[in-house]
This record gives structure tokens, C-alpha cells and sequence, in this order.
């Protein structure tokens, strides 16, 4: 029994705080996220070379094989860095997907691009779409959705539910960009006119209605680590900030109402910590309680990195309104993970509806 | 991370729950606390004997002062608050003597003193009052005028203490004096642990905003105690003191027992029949989000402890959320009562004999004491997160 990060995570994340640190600075990150796309290949494929694109991709194809604990120290770093990279859905819910679901001329195909940095896939949820049939319909909010390769598409609900693994390039397959306030991670409009998903497109080795389940908890925690990382990395920018600003002869990280503004941003996320690594593992043991907590860990995690960053932006006063102070960097980051996936108060919803119908007392563990 | 726990400590956890099976018709309810009637304490305090005896209390502390001698183990401290919490079961009284005071003497205290107190405090045989606090100084703590003078073998004391909790149950005292006024602020204090029957102290008992008694006033007029009850050196108080005040801070910020408290808190909603409206619904997940997070919060906390891993700026947190989440739950709970749930003990139509307002209230005094809400804003801000002191005034 141990709680805690192993001494591979340790390293893990402080080898990829140092290079991110010095490869991917937030000079770095505005190059990219102010651009058209929001998206740097070399960024992408330099990412992967340190293991974060592979991370839950399994060694036979070129990954690390780890499990989620691990990715949400790597979504934490990411965060922290506002890296322009959907690591949720392209290194979390595609990979897993595909090895799910995927036959093997699909997995050697994409897990290893995946892991490579070669290829970015997307995942999008459509439970309008029926399975088979002809498409003219679209599907919003994606993630990448103009720059990605393939998309891992689940459509229909419970009996109905399938999956597809479908190339950007496909005839009848098109995207657009929307214009939404997190440029570091870019969302939008999946369309298909007249699109029939071919089998060879179908992702038909397991139950997809249960797969999707799982794969969006897994989603669901990637988000929060990310939140967590958004909102250590701007409560720290706030507190370095307080240090050397002075107003009324002193620095102003000794008025008490500033100090007071830090302390209990601290003591609102810290928490978080532990909750999310009992999420992640509670998903790769697969404890009976892991989609409620996800659910939970989300909710809270959204709601404290968006205060968070919310009360650090007042820290740094008119500075920090201005587009040249880094807070806006997480605090939109923080916005995102907030409501992709699904927003607190929906997820408190469907987390009471497992919970309180379970005998309430059940343990936490199988 | 490693949750599992091995087949040992599966017959670890069926001998506890074989205890708790033979015991549980013992335990007093949860809800009772030790601010209760003298009934509700005299069981409680029945039962702190059974736990002792079980092992289930002073788990860790050496056999030779009346512990059970157990290496610190956290699964073993896992299933037990386990056990104790899928049972519903009392886990045993957190007061001044067994949780701050015992630890602090293991660290600071000489032999003949561990010999001497350790074993009936945690029994609860020996009660003990924390006399720190006075009129004029209660955040600023190290202003306390209270003075022990040496004369012969004995310190002299005289001055007042106030808000001291259980003063007038308790058998001892550990208290800090002024040994020293001619020293600088900090260093003039002392820890002294003193009979409550010591002839020239006084004790009268305020009435909180609960209604009863649990705090008091104390009085010393010329109270001769001897010099050899000095817990660490003289001029060593505020250090020692200091480590008393930290075991406070964990033991109000335990929320070992507010996962009990969240799901008594849930057969309120299910019995006012509120547990499908979408907004109490809403209250409650949050909570228990909250719980979730500060019980793995505790347990980071205590695998960086058994690992010599300093926690840093996580462990001052705790007592400021920990009091906080008690209390919230305590009001979402009154909330789901409407107009039943300002009934008090004693009343027609009361649930629980009162107990959730009784909580609400107890919870808010312990959000103030043991150093306020503010004041651990000022140590997560300057101690934790490094930012400077408030300047002093100028004189
Ligand atoms: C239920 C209960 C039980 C108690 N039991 C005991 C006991 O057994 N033994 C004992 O010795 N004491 C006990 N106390 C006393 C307790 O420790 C003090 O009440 C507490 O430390 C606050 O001191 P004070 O009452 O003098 O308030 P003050 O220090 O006067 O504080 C008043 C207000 O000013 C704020 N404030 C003060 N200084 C600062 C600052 N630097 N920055 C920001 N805000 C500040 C406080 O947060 C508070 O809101 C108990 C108190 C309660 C409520």
C-alpha cells in the first residue's frame, strides 16, 4: 500500500517539466496557438519523443503501455505549460479506443502514428448518428477537428452503439474551425454529406457502448489533471507576481487580502491532487466506484481551476487583463476542460444517479 | 500507487470487523460528541476504554506508557477507519489529552513524565485542558501575560486563561506561562502541566452559543505547581507549544469521521425526501467530491509521513478544510429539515435529539478555534506559499 506517485511518475513528470520548460516556453506556445491552425506538427512530434503522445499506447506499437495515473501526471504537466495539444482526446481517448475496438490492420496503422507523433486522431461523440446507413448530418465540438488525420466516431446508444475509425480524408468528410476563447486546444465542426462508413472503417472488436463509457471517464480525468496543472501553474505566476509588484511602499504579496486570495486558491485545488490520482487508478483497476468519482473529480476540478484562475488574474490587477500577461493562458485552459466533456453541475447530475441508486454505502473498492 | 492489500491484512480486517460485530452494541452513536450531557460522555468514555484495549486507540504508541506498541502502518490505519466507518461506529474520543497533548509529550516529555500520563489520558481517565488562550491573547498567542514565578521547587502562577474547553471536567492541565517576562516575546514562555485541584485556581464555566457549558474561564491566583512539571526546557514553551498546536490543526481537520457525517447527512435528504431534487442532489455530490478528495488528501499526507517525505504547504490546509466541510454538511443536512431542523433536544418533532444544529454550531466553533480561519490564511500564504509578513506597526 502505497499513496502516491510512484518514483517513475516522479520522473516522469519532472523530465518532462524540464523540457517542456525549455522547448515548449509560453513564447513558444503563443507562436503556435496565434497562428491559423493552433497546431505545430514539430511540436506535436517533439511531444512524442518524450513519451506523452504514447503514453497509454501499448509497447507492441511503439508506446509506453502505462496506465492512467500515468497519463494524468503527464495532462498535469501539459497543463501547466498550456501545451497546444488535445492530449485528452488524442493520446487518451483515441488510443484507448482504438486498442479497444480495433481490428489489426487498424492499431498497427494508427496506435503506432499515434505514438510516433505522426498521426493526431480525434474522438467524437455522436448519439444521433445511427450505425450504418447514409450520413448528411455533423457533429460539433471536436477536438482538432481541422487538423487531425483520422476520428474515432461513436454513434448510437446502448444496442445501437458503434464505432468507426474514420480518415479526415475520406470523400464526404469535411471540417471546420470554431472560433472558441482557448486557442491552445482547438474545437470544431465535423461534417459528413452523404458519407457511408465502409466496414473496413468500423471499429467492431468489442461492446462500443461500453467502450465508449470507459473511454470517456478516462477523458473526463485527463481534463481535470490538465485543470489541476492550469490552475497550480497560475496560482504560482500570481504568487511570484505578488512578490516584486509594490503599491503603497511595499510588495503587495504582504497585504493579507492578497495573501488571503492565494491561500485559499491553494487550499481549493490542492486537494485535487489526491482525488485525481485516486480517479485515475480507481479507472485502471477498474473499481467499481471509478466512473462516479471521474464524474466528481471533473466537476470539482473544473469549478476550482476556474476560480482559481479567475481570482490569480485579479492578483496581477489591469496587467492581468491584457492579452500580453500569461494568466489568460490558463484561465481559458481552465474554461475548457471546464465544459468539454461535460460541465460540473451535469456531472454531479449523472455521478448522484450511480451513486445514490448504488446502496449508498458500498466501499470504494471491488 | 498501491491499494492492495495483502491476504494478511484481510484477516487483519476480519479481526476487526469480528471486534466490531462483538462490540458495536457498546459504542456510543456518532453523532454524540463530547460536548454532549454526562451520559453521552461517561459512554463515551466506557467505550474509549474497549478501543484501547482492542488496540484500536493509541495503535502506535509503546507498550511501556499503555499503547498497543504497533509499527505505523497505513493499511492497517485504513481498514480500521474502514471497519469503524462501514459499521457506523464511534471511533473513539479526539480530544486536547489524547490527540495533542500525548504526542507532543512522546516528543518532548522526560521519561517519568510519559510514565505518568500517557497511559490513563488515552484511556480517558485522565482528562486534560489545553490553558493557552487568554482575554488578551488569543490569535497573538505568544502575548500571553499569564506568569509562573520560581520560588523554591515550585512555579507560582498567576493570571486568567479563557475558552478553555473541558476545564471544568478535566483532571490536568497543560498550559503556557510567562516564565520569563524580561525575554523577547517568544522566548519568555513555558509548558507546564498542572493539577485542576490545585489549591488557588478557579474554574467558571461560560455558556457557548450551543447552550451548554464546554468552555470556561480559569483562574490563577498564587497556584504553587512544581518546577519538575515543565514539559521540555524552561523558555521552550512556545516550540512545544507550537508542536501541541499542529497535532490540534490535524485532529480538527480529520475527516475521518465526515464520511459517516455525509452519509447520515444523506438519510436526512432520503427521509425529508429531497434526495431527487436536482439542487439538493447537486449539494450533496459536491460534498461528497470534498470528502472524497480531503480523505485522499489525508492519505497522500500520511504515506509522504511513513516515507520521512516532507509535505510542504499540503498539510496546512487541512484543519481550514476539513472544519469547513463539516460544517457545510452539517447545513445542507438542517437545509433538507426545513422548519424541523431548528428543533434542539428535548423538543417535540426533534431529529437526532438536536444533533445536526448542535453540530452546525460546534463545527463553527472549531472553524474559529485552535487558531481561526484567518490565521491559517496567514500560514498556507507566508509559511506555505512564501509570501512576507503583514509589517509591524509602527510602535
Ligand atoms: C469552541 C472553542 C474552543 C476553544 N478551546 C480552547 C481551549 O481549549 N484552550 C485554549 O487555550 N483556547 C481555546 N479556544 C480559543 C481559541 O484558540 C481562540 O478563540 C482563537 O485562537 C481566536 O482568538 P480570539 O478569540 O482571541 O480572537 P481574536 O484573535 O481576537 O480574533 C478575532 C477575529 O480577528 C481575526 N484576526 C486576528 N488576528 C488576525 C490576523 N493576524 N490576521 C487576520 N485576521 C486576524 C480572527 O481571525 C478573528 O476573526 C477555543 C475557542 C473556541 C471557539
Amino acid at each position: 500500500m502505497d499513496f502516491g506517485l510512484s518514483e517513475e511518475q516522479d520522473l516522469l513528470q519532472q523530465s518532462l517539466r524540464g523540457y517542456l520548460g525549455e522547448r515548449v516556453g509560453l513564447a513558444a506556445v503563443r507562436a503556435v496557438v496565434e497562428g491559423e491552425s493552433g497546431h505545430s506538427r514539430e511540436l506535436i512530434a517533439g511531444l512524442a519523443e518524450q513519451g506523452v503522445t504514447g503514453v497509454m499506447v501499448a509497447p507492441e506499437y511503439g508506446g509506453s503501455g502505462l496506465g492512467l495515473l500515468d497519463a494524468a501526471v503527464v495532462a498535469e504537466e501539459l497543463g501547466r505549460a498550456a501545451a497546444p495539444i488535445s492530449f485528452h482526446s488524442g493520446a487518451v481517448m483515441a488510443p484507448l479506443a482504438i486498442a479497444a475496438l480495433g481490428g489489426d490492420a487498424q492499431k498497427s496503422r494508427w496506435l503506432a502514428a499515434v505514438a510516433a507523433g505522426s498521426s493526431v486522431v480525434s474522438v467524437a461523440f455522436a448519439p444521433g448518428f445511427s450505425a450504418g446507413g447514409v450520413w448528411d448530418d455533423s457533429v460539433a465540438y471536436v477536438p482538432d477537428a481541422t487538423s487531425a488525420d483520422a476520428f474515432v466516431l461513436f454513434v448510437g446508444t446502448g444496442a445501437g452503439a458503434a464505432a468507426y475509425l474514420i480518415p479526415a480524408d475520406e470523400p464526404g468528410v469535411s471540417a471546420a474551425q470554431l472560433q472558441a476563447v482557448d486557442l491552445t486546444r482547438r474545437l470544431g465542426v465535423l461534417r459528413f454529406s452523404s458519407f457511408e462508413a465502409e466496414a473496413a472503417m468500423r471499429l467492431a472488436g468489442g461492446d462500443a457502448a461500453q467502450t465508449a463509457s470507459r473511454v470517456l471517464q478516462a477523458g473526463r480525468v485527463a481534463l481535470a489533471a490538465d485543470a489541476l496543472g492550469a490552475a497550480e501553474r497560475g496560482l504560482e505566476a500570481a504568487v511570484e507576481y505578488a512578490k516584486t509588484r509594490k503599491q503603497f511602499g511595499r510588495v503587495i504579496a504582504s497585504f493579507q487580502a492578497v495573501k488571503h486570495m492565494c491561500a485559499e486558491t491553494f487550499a481549493e485545488v490542492e486537494p485535487l491532487r489526491a482525488l485525481l490520482w485516486y480517479a485515475a487508478f480507481a479507472w485502471d483497476e477498474r473499481y467499481e466506484d471509478a466512473h462516479a468519482t471521474a464524474m466528481l473529480l471533473k466537476a470539482y476540478a473544473g469549478e476550482a481551476a476556474t476560480q482559481a484562475t479567475t481570482t490569480c488574474t485579479q492578483v496581477f490587477g489591469g496587467m492581468g487583463f491584457t492579452w500580453e500577461c500569461d494568466m489568460h493562458l490558463w484561465f481559458k485552459r481552465a474554461g475548457y476542460d471546464r465544459q468539454v466533456l461535460g460541465g460540473p453541475t451535469a456531472l454531479r447530475a449523472e455521478a448522484a444517479a450511480i451513486r445514490l441508486v448504488a446502496a449508498p454505502h458500498a466501499t470504494q473498492r471491488r | 500507487m498501491d491499494l492492495s492489500f495483502g491476504p494478511e491484512y484481510e484477516k487483519f480486517r476480519a479481526q476487526v470487523r469480528e471486534f466490531l460485530a462483538a462490540r458495536k452494541g457498546q459504542a456510543p452513536s456518532s453523532s454524540m460528541s463530547a460536548t454532549g450531557s454526562g451520559d453521552d460522555m461517561r459512554r463515551i468514555l466506557d467505550w474509549q476504554k474497549t478501543l484501547v484495549e482492542g488496540g484500536y486507540v493509541g495503535r502506535t504508541i509503546p507498550r511501556e506508557y499503555g499503547g498497543a506498541g504497533a509499527k505505523p502502518d497505513l493499511l492497517e490505519s485504513i481498514i480500521i477507519d474502514e471497519e469503524f466507518h462501514a459499521a457506523r461506529v464511534h471511533r473513539g474520543l479526539a480530544n486536547q489529552g489524547i490527540s495533542m497533548f500525548v504526542p507532543t509529550l512522546l516528543q518532548y516529555g522526560s521519561e517519568q513524565q510519559k510514565q505518568a500520563y500517557v497511559r490513563p489520558t488515552i484511556l480517558g481517565e485522565m482528562v486534560w485542558c489545553q490553558g493557552y488562550s487568554e482575554p488578551e491573547a488569543g490569535s497573538d498567542l505568544a502575548s500571553l501575560k499569564t506568569t509562573a514565578r520560581l520560588d523554591g521547587d515550585d512555579y507560582v502562577i498567576n493570571g486568567q486563561k479563557i475558552w478553555t474547553s473541558t476545564a471544568a471536567e478535566a483532571d490536568m492541565m497543560f498550559a503556557l506561562v510567562r516564565t520569563d517576562p524580561d525575554a523577547a516575546k517568544h522566548q519568555g514562555i513555558s509548558y507546564i502541566t498542572l493539577s485542576m485541584d490545585t489549591p488557588g485556581l478557579e474554574v467558571r464555566p461560560l455558556k457557548t452559543m450551543i447552550g451548554s457549558s464546554s468552555f470556561n474561564e480559569v483562574f490563577f491566583d498564587d497556584v504553587r505547581v512544581p518546577r519538575n512539571n515543565l514539559i521540555g526546557e524552561p523558555g521552550q514553551g512556545w516550540e512545544v507549544g507550537r508542536a501541541t498546536l499542529m497535532h490540534e490543526r490535524n485532529m480538527l481537520g480529520n475527516t475521518t469521521q465526515t464520511e459517516t457525517m455525509l452519509q447520515n447527512c444523506t438519510d436526512v435528504l432520503a427521509e425529508a425526501g429531497v434526495l431527487g431534487d436536482p439542487t439538493y442532489r447537486d449539494r450533496l455530490m459536491k460534498l461528497d467530491a470534498r470528502v472524497k478528495a480531503m480523505k485522499y488528501h489525508s492519505l497522500r499526507l500520511l504515506t509522504d509521513t511513513l516515507k520521512g517525505r516532507h509535505p510542504g504547504a499540503a498539510v496546512m490546509i487541512t484543519k481550514l478544510n476539513g472544519c469547513q466541510l463539516n460544517h457545510d454538511i452539517s447545513a445542507l443536512a438542517i437545509d433538507a429539515m426545513g422548519e424541523r431542523g431548528l428543533l434542539t433536544r428535548g423538543s417535540e418533532l426533534v431529529r437526532d435529539q438536536g444533533a445536526w444544529q448542535a453540530q452546525y454550531m460546534f463545527t463553527l466553533g472549531l472553524i474559529i478555534g485552535g487558531g481561526t480561519a484567518q490565521i491559517q490564511k496567514n500560514i498556507i500564504s507566508e509559511r506555505g506559499l512564501g509570501m512576507p509578513r503583514e509589517p509591524k506597526p509602527a510602535a
